[in-house]
């Protein structure tokens, strides 16, 4: 225990001296920016925008975060300060263990200075406790499920030695990492309902986990859920949990 | 203390970066294994650290088998690597008081021994600031002091002096000493022969993958059995004018740092005499003419060489 907190901490003191302020300033951002450029193109009925808005802004947030878990994954398993970790009597899995309790803390961060923004131009939770409590969880669930993902690969690369990844320069993977989320986000029915886009692609932009999520938290922050669509979420995010974490626990090899 | 019986490694079932290396060194002494770049130094560390597991034979450390009981090796070592393992993020000290804790100190406790080991070490003016601001020199010690956090019963540094300027060789050469009379077992890497022969009690020289040599520097000097016949002019400028006169004997060569002519002497005194006889003809002044045994430098020549030719 004593390990991961120690870990744990260390990535918090490295992250406010590097990224973590920028973790806390994204969903400002990108609230701001999606918000002004789109609340008057995009027909949301009943629903005010920044209501509609703010839940995709924060899975794209999340998705964002998670991403550079590839970088700090790659650095710990690459980086000599990562070798020598594994030189120390500690378990296998402390290294990945604190890595994703930082990413949970970041989430949690990212996740509040985004409901303050929210609320400076209009969203509100009407749900209460209990619905506002799944809210988080289930943003927090997503976050994780997919820095696992981030983290089996960033491991992965480190360990296989592509592109200069033993520097730790993992940067290329994260970027490339971007298409699949930039995708996922931008069609999705996170900033336009699912009739703004065409019939051919509607079935794949209504299905996807982003959209199923996004639903689910526009539901939780209203305060009336759809049931089916709440288990298609529940179901995505403990199914990317059970592979991804599946991957990187078997990533966490320290003896070749 | 350190035991390798047979150990060999195999990357990718064809490169054999260890073949039968058997080595042993007894507890609170300190042995360097010397080799060129790629002679299977580093390889023989990681695997008695446990970041490789060996193709076949065994690693003793600490009394623990290196594949069978690797947490309780882990325990015991403490390592540092051709560049610095740290955080470069956090603060010297951070750095410490991170290591100790992963060593299972309390915060409080890991905060008071880094505060003994950034004195011990006369790093105060630089603790408190990015390990990545450091010197090299300064980042070397705060990579060992993180090694010593918790005293190791075995310590290995990989090539601990490579890149660093002489003062700072110098300091590592005195901490290495001092840990190894506090009981410390250190396997030390390193190309320079002046450091094993300085530093360890000691030498297992690695060629290829395999052990070719091993022994205290003496035995190994002793090994090459033929003498050398040093000539040093009392004129350093002189030099060049002795070399010329002795050029077609073997070994030849001339150091103008150390300002000596030495060739190899076969015949011992005799070639000496016919050194003398050549020089004298010169008409320069001597300072010094003697046989002498060969430098580790010259023995590891001489001992890779035979190998390779």
């Amino acid at each position: 225990m004593t390990a991961v907190a120690a870990l744990t901490e260390r990535m918090v003191l490295g992250a406010l001296r590097d990224d973590l302020p920028f973790a806390i300033l994204a969903p400002a951002g990108n609230f701001v920016v999606f918000n002004f450029g789109l609340r008057n193109v995009i027909d949301t009925g009943h629903m005010s925008y920044p209501q509609y808005l703010l839940p995709v802004i924060i899975v794209q947030v999340m998705l964002l975060g998670a991403l550079t878990t590839v970088d700090r994954a790659a650095r710990d398993q690459g980086s000599d300060f990562g070798i020598r970790l594994r030189t120390l009597p500690i378990p296998t899995v402390a290294p990945l263990t604190a890595r994703m309790l930082y990413c949970l803390f970041r989430g949690a961060l990212a996740l509040l200075a985004a409901i303050a923004v929210g609320y400076v131009f209009g969203f509100r939770m009407l749900g209460g406790v209990a619905y506002g409590s799944a809210f988080a969880i289930l943003v927090l669930t997503l976050t994780l499920a997919v820095s696992l993902g981030a983290d089996a690969t960033g491991t992965r690369i480190a360990a296989s030695g592509i592109a200069g990844a033993q520097m730790g320069n993992s940067g290329g993977a994260s970027q490339l990492l971007l298409v699949p989320q930039l995708l996922l986000v931008m069609l999705s029915t996170g900033m336009a309902p699912a009739d703004a886009f065409p019939d051919w692609l509607s079935p794949f932009v209504r299905y996807q986990p982003v959209s199923q999520v996004t639903e689910t938290l526009r539901g939780l922050a209203a305060g009336h859920v759809d049931v089916s669509n709440l288990a298609a979420s529940v179901a995505w995010c403990l199914g990317l949990l059970a592979v991804f974490g599946a991957l990187a626990v078997r990533m966490q090899k320290r003896t070749q | 203390m350190i035991e390798l019986n047979g150990v060999a490694k195999t990357f990718d079932g064809t490169i054999h970066a260890l073949q039968d290396v058997t080595f042993s060194v007894p507890s609170g002494s300190v042995c360097a294994v010397l080799g060129h770049n790629g002679a299977g130094k580093t390889t023989t560390i990681k695997i008695l650290s446990t970041l490789l597991r060996p193709t076949s034979g065994q690693a003793i450390v600490a009394g623990y088998d290196v594949v069978r009981q690797p947490a309780q090796v882990r325990a015991n070592i403490g390592t540092t690597g051709q560049l610095a393992a740290l955080d470069w993020q956090l603060t010297g000290r951070e750095n410490l008081v991170l290591f100790g804790r992963l060593r299972g100190m309390r915060r409080k406790h890991a905060q008071l021994r880094a505060d003994t080991l950034i004195d011990q070490f006369d790093m105060a003016h630089a603790a408190d600031r990015r390990v990545g601001t450091y010197s090299v020199g300064m980042q070397r010690r705060i990579d060992i002091a993180a090694a010593l956090v918790v005293p190791p019963k075995v310590l290995f540094l990989d090539e601990p002096t490579t890149g660093l300027d002489p003062r700072s060789r110098r300091d590592v050469w005195d901490l290495v000493s001092s840990l190894s009379a506090q009981g410390v077992t250190v396997l030390l890497t390193t190309q320079y022969l002046e450091e094993a022969d300085v530093l360890s009690d000691s030498i297992v020289v690695i060629n290829e993958g395999r052990v070719i040599a091993s022994g205290t520097a003496e035995e190994l000097k002793s090994r090459v059995r033929f003498s050398y016949c040093t000539v040093s002019p009392a004129n350093p400028s002189d030099l060049c004018r002795i070399f010329d006169v002795v050029a077609d004997l073997e070994g030849a060569q001339a150091d103008r740092e150390a300002n000596t002519v030495s060739v190899l002497a076969p015949d011992g005194v005799a070639t000496l005499g016919e050194v003398f006889r050549r020089v004298d003809q010169l008409g320069v002044e001597l300072l010094d003419i003697s046989l002498r045994k060969p430098s580790l430098d010259e023995a590891f020549l001489h001992l890779t060489g035979s190998v390779s030719a």
